[in-house]
């Protein structure tokens, strides 16, 4: 049993509005710099859509994340050979066009300019050549709020088995928001088709991380990546990707899309798993049981073996103090509430999800739609069960159904509780819960405190290098006395 | 040709742009690793790219390759084939992979001054590169034609060149100083790319990833450091 922790992320759908604001923010710290205006390492998705880039879900297209062999998994872009044979010109690689063509606005020409005949417009200008464009044809969020014709989004990967004919009505159409981060695999394929070594993941909370300074760009990983979520700088020629906001990390603080959430969605908290089982965990045969292999990676951060364990490999106190309080393990393994985004990538990804719960509680007391017994039934939902299911389970619609069960469960009790001021245990029958976990559910859930919410171990920087060494060297500089400029000449001698 | 201009080109410009060379490629490497990369612009641009690429560098690699076996002496090969065999095979590979390297380059060359992103986003040193390598191949195409009706010698004397230069031979120029044109202008324009290399993007192909092949298993972790 190799032990590791890894930092995870949970996003409540459920509460998520698709206000953009974890965008903005991560735009603003990360992404405003030449080369990466297209880029979004956080953007907010409005499923059914084909999203951001361009039918991003589509791995028959794109060639992402991993394929089941005999006896491994293998790149679903190639063997070793196969990948080196495209450094010449990645041929499932997107272009710009698939994310979209990046402009300004002339603001200058309205201050600046003479007077106008016509009422003066600030036209859009594309960074890409500097030339007028006379329309803008995309954005990262084209398709917000159900934009554009049903056609288009329903091409959406995710409508694989669902009757979409009948969601392209618009008194049967649904919509949910998706957003979506890097995901900090524990099997990641950029990782592993990266011909330079540059990806890595940190051995200590297991972000995934870009080395800038041995990216040589080769540009695999933008395929390899299943999510789409490692992005090429058009300026460097170098690819650049989330970071989990790692220096906040470091410092215990949560990252900065889910610091500026209004609708408090985010959790992040430490997650303890068997390292060893990963490659076992990434070749279950069937797609639809990934999830349940996934699971069982996990380690309870309560068992005194596993925390007696966990210290003879070297974790630190204050990370198994954070795993066993972690959000995170609740809603995933305690609730079964939160689910990976397409396990049948096969790259075990690291921020999970709760389903949202779709319109069903007005309708069902109006009596448009059936009642089971005093829960209203969670089949006559209005996003389609398969939907969420080809999202978050392979396909397996019965886990998706439970959580949202559970979590209709626990909003019948806590209204009987606080509105009708008497308990009602019925609700919960067939739940596996009990009015204590409900309550817990229900704290972290809906009232969701910070300090529940984001359970962040500092990071120990003081184990990573012999600070004594460092004593007298220069703090901040511009150059001169950092690591790289100590080679004296030529050849790294005297 | 002038004497002492013959005598400069193909005796010592020889050395000069290998000093050049040797100088430059050390200092990338050592002082500069970080700034060798492939420079890619494929994504910002159509994906006639992929085609155009591919049949550039297969091609030129190829080519590249080729020119090496100017390097082996005469009583080596001499053991498996003849010159006439030699030359043969070296016009038959050289033509396909030349033409193939051309063709590609050329589409490199229209996508590089066509689009108006490239336009845009294009340094000197990227026109210029594409230029000279242009020029260098169409050269070389013509110096391959002329060699297929050249006597037996113009061929093996190339050979012998460039084994008098790397064995630091005295007049090693005078061997070449009746070729023809195709031949002087292919080796100059060669020279002069293999002098300016180390400071220019060609630098990229030295870091090709070989390594991958290596790397055990997919998954890399790196501990703190």
């Amino acid at each position: 049993m190799l032990i590791r922790a890894q930092i995870a992320m949970v996003m409540n759908l459920d509460k998520c509005i698709g206000c953009h604001t974890c965008s903005v923010t991560c735009k603003n710290v990360w992404t405003s710099r030449k080369g990466v205006e297209y880029v979004w390492f956080n953007n907010v998705e409005t499923k059914p859509g084909i999203g951001y880039p361009d039918e991003w879900e589509n791995q028959e297209r794109w060639k992402g994340g991993w394929k089941l062999d005999k006896d491994s998994v293998t790149p679903r872009m190639g063997s070793k050979p196969g990948i080196i044979k495209n450094i010449f010109a990645n041929p499932t690689m997107p272009t710009i066009d698939d994310y979209y063509e990046p402009f300004t606005f002339n603001y200058s020409v309205l201050h600046k300019g003479s007077k106008f005949k016509t009422p003066p417009t600030a036209r859009p200008h594309s960074i890409l050549t500097g030339k007028v464009m006379e329309k803008i044809e995309k954005t990262p969020n084209w398709e917000d709020d159900l934009g554009g014709e049903f056609a288009k989004r329903g091409m959406d990967a995710n409508f694989k088995g669902v009757p979409k004919d009948i969601y392209g009505e618009f008194k049967n159409s649904f919509i949910m928001y998706l957003p979506r981060i890097c995901e900090h695999c524990l099997n990641p394929t950029c990782v592993a088709v990266c011909p330079s070594g540059a990806i890595y993941k940190r051995e200590e909370d297991g972000i995934v991380l870009i080395d800038q300074e041995r990216c040589r760009g080769w540009r695999q990983c933008i395929s390899g990546c299943p999510y789409k979520k490692v992005y090429f700088n058009w300026e460097t020629k170098r690819s650049e990707k989330c970071t989990f906001c790692y220096p906040r990390i470091e410092a215990g603080e949560s990252t900065i899309c889910s610091e500026s959430c209004v609708g408090r969605i985010r959790y992040i908290g430490m997650m303890l798993y068997d390292a060893d089982k990963i490659k076992s965990a990434a070749m279950t045969p069937d797609e639809t049981d990934l999830y349940d292999e996934h699971l069982n990676l996990f380690l309870d951060p309560r068992d005194p073996d596993v925390i007696s364990e966990a210290r003879k490999q070297g974790i630190p106190e204050n990370v198994l103090q954070a795993a066993a309080a972690s959000p995170i393990y609740r809603m995933a393994i305690d609730w079964k509430i939160a689910f990976p985004l397409h396990p049948e990538y096969r790259t075990l990804p690291m921020v999970w999800y709760v389903p949202p719960l779709s319109p069903i509680q007005s309708a069902a007391n109006s009596g448009d739609i059936g009642m089971n017994g005093i829960l209203p039934d969670v089949d006559d939902m209005r996003i389609s069960h398969k939907y969420l299911a080809n999202l978050f389970t392979a396909g397996d619609e019965k886990p998706v159904k439970d959580a949202l069960k559970r979590m209709l469960a626990m909003r019948a009790y806590m209204r009987s509780k606080t509105v009708d001021k008497e308990e009602n245990l019925t609700v919960l029958e067939g739940t596996d819960l009990t009015p204590e976990e409900v309550e817990k559910m229900y704290h972290l859930l809906a009232i969701a405190n910070y300090k529940d919410r984001f359970v962040i171990p500092t990071s120990h920087r003081e184990e990573a290098k012999n600070v004594y060494l460092k004593q007298s060297s220069c703090g901040f500089s511009d150059g001169g006395c950092d690591d790289n400029q100590k080679i004296k000449n030529l050849f790294g001698g005297i | 040709m002038n004497d002492y201009i013959n005598n400069f080109l193909f005796t010592y410009f020889p050395y000069i742009a290998l000093t050049i060379f040797f100088f430059g490629f050390i200092t990338r490497l050592v002082k500069f690793n970080k700034t060798v990369q492939a420079e890619s612009t494929q994504f910002l641009a159509d994906n006639k790219v992929k085609l155009a690429s591919n049949l550039f560098h297969v091609g030129i690699i190829f080519v590249f390759f080729g020119h090496l076996t100017l390097f082996l002496p005469e009583w080596l090969y001499h053991m498996v084939m003849t010159t006439e065999t030699k030359r043969m095979i070296a016009l038959s590979m050289g033509s396909f992979f030349g033409t193939m390297a051309f063709v590609g380059m050329s589409m490199l060359v229209f996508r590089r001054f066509g689009s108006p992103r490239m336009k845009r986003n294009s340094s000197f040193m990227d026109y210029f590169i594409i230029i000279l390598l242009l020029i260098e191949i169409v050269i070389g195409l013509s110096a391959a034609l002329r060699t297929a009706t050249a006597p037996i010698e113009t061929y093996a004397a190339l050979g012998e060149w460039a084994q008098a230069v790397v064995t630091f031979q005295p007049d090693a120029g005078l061997i070449l100083a009746n070729h023809p044109l195709q031949y002087k202008l292919h080796i100059v324009v060669g020279l002069f790319i293999f002098m300016i290399f180390p400071y220019t993007k060609l630098m990229h192909m030295l870091v090709f990833p070989y390594v991958y092949f290596f790397r055990s298993g997919y998954q890399l972790v790196r501990k703190r450091s």
